[in-house]
């Protein structure tokens, strides 16, 4: 009778590294991604505060300013903020839809929501256009300047929202969001959210102030 | 998501319209129609953009129903924006060389502010005729 001898195992003899074990989660009481996106938005208020704080300390600066109202269409931009509100509105309707398992809801929803943000930037688009067929161009005095820095900033910042809102839409078309993890989703809602919530500031400060 | 972050997103869409209608409303009627001063202009302008402001925040971006550790994050930052207004604001408000009427131009030449750009490209050229002048 033999006896079979086991091959050797060198792991056998490897020193054991164990990770350490806690009794409490070492990271922030939130999702990682949600943690980052807030702490995101955190620069780009400071962002948009150095933007508008400039523009502010500009004007009580000068002796006297242009009344926004006669030299911007602050008709057709009011109506712009509304979209842009609706939109976010929209935004809201297609995470309540994800949270429900709703997907045909979330997706329509989200469609509306990138459908309003386009058209936004096409009044913007249009907006521009117009004023340089005017004259109004960047360096033609600080209000200029200040107005289109401003709101070409914000004009970027939608757009990338737009890109960002198309890449949540193709993500929950293939069926990556599901009731218990639509993470990605609520991500691109809150960056949605802030652009819509600065214009908000903006629209008031630069167009009816 | 959880179950208690359930409000109706209806009523805050309802109240964001009606505050924009109104701003827009109280930006036509006290700044063109009008004219009461600049303190009920901007007053009633900075409280209808804040109180919407408020509004996305808290509810469409779920801020009310965020942990202690987001609210630490981003409560500071109106105060850092405030700080940092009234650290620059004597360089910048308060600087005697700044307030001139907007469009208004300061001619080296003279020392005098022209209202205009034509007055100005006047002085300009004038002045490099001299220089070639010499």
């Amino acid at each position: 009778m033999s006896s079979a001898i086991p091959a050797y195992d060198p792991s056998v003899d490897a020193p054991v590294h164990h990770h350490p074990v806690y009794d409490y989660d070492s990271g922030p009481p939130v999702e990682r991604g949600k943690f980052a996106i807030w702490l995101f938005l955190g620069t780009e208020i400071m962002f948009f505060a150095g933007l508008i704080g400039t523009y502010i300390v500009l004007r009580s600066g000068a002796a006297s300013w242009p009344n926004p109202q006669e030299r911007l269409a602050v008709d057709i931009t009011a109506f712009n903020t509304f979209v842009l509100i609706t939109s976010s509105w929209m935004m809201v309707k297609s995470l309540f839809a994800a949270e429900k398992g709703d997907q045909s809801g979330m997706v329509r929803w989200l469609l509306a929501t990138i459908l309003g943000g386009s058209f936004f930037v096409g009044i913007q688009v249009y907006e521009y256009i117009e004023l340089f067929k005017h004259g109004a161009l960047p360096n033609v005095d600080i209000f200029w300047s200040t107005f289109y820095a401003m709101t070409g900033f914000h004009g970027l910042h939608v757009i990338v929202g737009v890109i960002w809102l198309i890449s949540a839409l193709v993500s929950a078309m293939r069926g990556k969001f599901t009731p218990k993890n639509y993470l990605g989703l609520e991500l691109a809602g809150l960056y949605w959210h802030f652009v819509d919530l600065v214009w908000v500031l903006l629209f008031t400060i630069v167009y009816l102030f | 998501m959880s179950g208690d972050k359930h409000f109706n997103p209806e009523k805050i869409f309802f109240w964001l319209f009606l505050f924009t209608a109104l701003e827009v409303l109280w930006g036509y009627a006290f700044g063109v129609w009008f004219h009461p001063g600049r303190v009920i202009l901007w007053g009633g302008l900075i409280g209808f953009a804040l109180v919407k402001a408020i509004l996305i925040a808290q509810y469409f971006m779920h801020f009310k129903f965020e942990g202690w550790i987001i609210k630490a994050l981003i409560v500071p930052t109106p105060f850092l924006v405030a700080y940092i207004l009234v650290m620059i604001s004597p360089d910048v408000s308060r600087n005697d060389h700044l307030i001139e009427p907007i469009g208004s131009m300061y001619d080296q030449e003279d020392g005098t502010v022209k209202e205009d750009m034509a007055e100005l490209s006047h002085s300009i050229e004038h002045a490099s005729g001299e220089g070639g002048g010499h």
